[in-house]
């Protein structure tokens, strides 16, 4: 956390020194000298205390608390009251209050991919004035910026980067007993995995049920489960709308990762077509599971004794990949971003936006993602990958694997109609996962609902919308 | 006495008018108490179901313009739900679920109400234990049960214990069991309101004639069906009609568990016009759903109170005819 003591008067001299300095030939990078903190606390002490309201779900609330009380120490800006209400159901009531127009929550904490059809239902202000007067930037792996940027404007500040890494079991691919047998059954030695087909051949291998002992932990219900099909289906090369707008699901790549999601079911719990987040971290932390992509925020947890039996039994890496396009592509995911982003209808729309970007410092969000009881904000900042008390919290493999995967970054669907593209997809997947519908049918009847989609929320918006979709994926095929 | 002088004809009319005045007294008396009532109603319905009606005649995306810019579709929203194959599949869920969860309560708490009913020592300590489950918010109902019925889960165990099998029925993830697992949790929950009107109804059936029927040395089976059943079907059609109106609107339990999933097995109909309108926020879709889905309901209605209108006029006629069989008897 950082610590200012900005007397007025220390700031006047200091501002006063600043404003003759600009005016001084040459004297540009004397000017800038304030921290990007400082210059946030001097734009919000512009625009006037006040108490601002937000909907934020209190596991991410609770450890920002100390970081706003500062800012509120400097500024006068401070919470008013917040709203509880969980990431997952943030998106309707969000969408509720755009329809409304409702100036009730001055900021709303929000998964991400929300950005385009708030923005396009008018709800959100656009930060870049805001950052322009703090000198803000986003301290981050090249490129993540871009999920926070849509239709050429900035609407959101993250505070939980959410990125998936790749789990494998320590002490069961080191095992030389394990490692002979696998040795001697595929002629190749067991390693963490390269590829989603090495890992499916690992997580069989290893598996045995008969001590509940599963060999994957991927999540597959039906909210969840379309996350982890993007990284199969983009790490072959796969991208879901050609140019038009036209869906292009149903091709190779697409059909090549529902192949993969699907072969999950055989290597993974049988009851895991229903289980979330609070059934399988457990499941991974107590031991039963061989390997799987994940949050990263679940290396606390194993890291966590009270909450865990596999200490320091984990390799974290970089999530598999496919060659499937020809070349090596691996492809991680960021989902839910969760983001602040401030409503246009508010009176205190400044205030906001500055305690946002107070909060969206690197430097200052530290105590926020290493905080070791609410453990939802993760690391996602430059300043976190090199903070002892964040890599104490994650370990140095922890930070490191987070670091490489936050270079091959991508999210789901960036567009306006995410939840409603989302959800279509999510239906059919998980309806194949537990026999439904054909496998071969999941991307036919999910191009066909995409198709409607499109049309009710018009293949021209769609279109610009795209640019800022292309933008928001990684362009490197693997990690440095 | 001047009443019994006066000739039969006036009497009757003088009567009569008596009586078509009281009744007008009665209409005015039930119509000022219901139609302050009736405006309230009015005055919040109206608003909400005419600009429901509004939507569900208008294209409205939620990204591109004003609600009120939107472009007149005419019926067309009305017939994309109904030629919908999902909204069909919803629909089928539905009453699915709403038959057999308001049977499953009505059999236990008609079950329940039949050995409550007549005074008995700790009574009232069974009476709030059979009450319980109501009183548990559903979410709560959801979430608990949901520990409960894991493969590994305790259910499953007791399970497996008492048949010696090993019993591992995946409750909250096969596709085929999902939707009954929702049902049965609905049964557990809203048993005790089929239970509490089953318990009135019993109570309130007149003691004689299954007094006579014991006299005639008829069977507790004979007299359960002969005499307690007929004479309380006005009061089961009611437990029957309440509980399935509010098993087709289940949303909390259903929603906690599955969230329509596993696959699609548990999308009801309050599932998919929620997801239709707050998560597809398609919401001039989900208001013609609800329209038509209000309209299903009405039906529903209509024809349960034309049914409880018949089983009461039976009732009617039989506690006359069973008065005058008393009158001629005394006579």
């Amino acid at each position: 956390m950082s610590k200012f003591d900005v007397t007025r008067r220390g700031f006047i001299e200091g501002g006063l020194g600043l404003t003759v300095a600009n005016f001084v030939p040459g004297s540009a990078p004397f000017a800038s000298a304030a921290t990007m903190e400082e210059q946030t606390i001097a734009a919000a002490k512009k625009v006037g205390a006040a108490k601002v309201n937000g909907m934020i779900w209190s596991p991410y609330f609770v450890p920002m608390q100390p970081v706003i009380a500062e800012f509120t120490k400097e500024t006068g800006i401070g919470i008013g009251g917040v709203q509880d209400i969980s990431i997952f159901d943030a998106p309707q009531r969000a969408m509720a209050e755009a329809l409304s127009r409702s100036p009730q929550f001055d900021f709303i904490h929000i998964d991400s991919n929300m950005i385009p059809s708030l923005a396009s239902a008018g709800f959100l202000e656009p930060l870049d004035e805001y950052i322009k007067n703090s000198g803000f930037h986003y301290d981050v792996v090249a490129g993540y910026d871009n999920f926070m940027k849509y239709n050429g404007h900035t609407y959101g500040v993250p505070t939980d980067g959410n990125v998936h890494i790749q789990y494998t079991r320590k002490d069961l691919i080191d095992n030389p007993d394990n490692k002979k047998r696998f040795a001697d059954k595929f002629g190749t030695e067991l390693k963490v995995a390269d590829t989603w087909e090495e890992n499916l051949r690992l997580q069989e291998f290893l598996m045995d049920p008969s001590k509940d002992l599963y060999g994957s932990g991927n999540l597959r219900n039906r909210a969840n489960g379309v996350t982890w099909w993007y990284m199969i289906f983009y790490s072959a090369g796969g991208f879901p709308f050609d140019d038009d707008m036209k869906p292009t699901l149903n091709t190779p790549a697409g059909q090549y990762a529902v192949d993969i999601y699907l072969q999950d079911k055989k290597v993974n719990h049988p009851e895991a077509a229903n289980w979330g987040t609070p059934q399988m971290i457990p499941r991974i932390a107590q031991g039963h599971v061989v390997s799987c992509q994940y949050w990263d925020g679940t290396c606390k947890t194993i890291k966590n004794p009270k909450q865990s039996k596999t200490v320091g039994q984990f390799y974290y890496s970089v999530v598999p990949g496919s060659k499937f396009s020809g070349k090596m592509l691996r492809r991680s995911i960021s989902s839910p971003l969760a983001a602040i982003l401030i409503n246009k209808y508010s009176p205190r729309k400044a205030q906001a936006a500055y305690l946002a970007l107070w909060l969206g410092s690197g430097k200052n969000s530290i105590p926020i993602v290493s905080d070791p009881v609410n453990a939802f904000n993760d690391a996602w900042s430059n300043a976190h990958f090199a903070a002892p008390q964040v890599i104490n919290a994650y370990t140095q493999e922890g930070i490191d694997a987070i670091k490489k995967n936050f270079e091959i970054v991508c999210p789901p669907i960036y567009l306006t109609g995410y939840l409603e593209f989302q959800d279509a997809l999510g239906k059919n997947l998980s309806e194949a996962y537990v026999g439904q519908l054909a496998a071969k049918d999941v991307l036919k009847n999910t191009e066909n609902e995409w198709n409607k989609i499109v049309g009710r929320i018009g293949r021209a918006k769609l279109k610009k919308d795209l640019v800022s979709y292309k933008a928001a994926m990684t362009k490197r095929d693997v990690p440095a | 006495m001047a009443f019994a002088l006066s000739p039969p004809a006036e009497a009757t009319r003088e009567a009569s008018t008596l009586a078509v005045s009281r009744a007008r007294a009665v209409r005015r008396f039930k119509l000022s108490l219901l139609l302050p009532l009736i405006a309230i109603f009015a005055l919040v319905l109206t608003p909400v179901l005419l600009l429901q009606l509004y939507f569900s005649v208008h294209q409205w995306t939620v990204y591109l313009s004003s609600w009120w810019d939107a472009d007149y579709v005419g019926l067309d929203l009305f017939r994309d739900v109904l030629t919908d194959p999902r909204f069909g599949w919803a629909v089928v869920r539905s009453l699915a679920f709403a038959t057999g969860s308001t049977l499953g309560c009505f059999v236990f708490g008609f079950l329940l109400a039949y050995l409550m009913y007549r005074p008995f020592r700790g009574q009232a300590f069974f009476y709030i234990i059979f009450i319980l489950p109501m009183l548990t918010v559903p979410v709560v109902v959801a979430y608990t049960a949901e520990m409960m019925l894991y493969r590994s889960g305790p259910l499953n165990d007791a399970i497996s214990h008492i048949t010696g099998f090993n019993f591992q029925v995946s409750w909250l993830t096969n596709p085929h069991l999902a939707l009954l697992t929702a049902a049965l949790l609905e049964i557990w929950n809203w048993t005790p309101f089929s239970f509490i009107i089953m318990l009135a109804g019993l109570a309130a059936i007149p003691k004689e004639p299954i007094e006579a029927a014991e006299i005639l040395g008829a069977s507790k089976w004979r007299i359960f069906w002969e005499v307690q059943v007929p004479l309380l079907r006005p009061v089961i059609l009611l437990a029957l009609v309440l509980r399935f109106l509010e098993a087709m609107a289940e949303f909390p339990k259903t929603w906690a568990l599955f969230q329509g999933g596993p696959g699609s097995a548990t999308e009801t109909l309050p599932i998919y016009i929620f997801m239709t309108t707050w998560q597809y926020f398609e919401v001039s879709k989900g208001a013609a759903m609800s329209y038509i889905v209000m309209l299903m309901m009405i039906v529903i209605v209509l024809v349960a109170i034309q049914l409880l209108r018949r089983e009461k006029r039976s009732l009617d006629a039989m506690y006359r005819q069973r008065d005058e069989e008393e009158q001629a008897a005394g006579g």
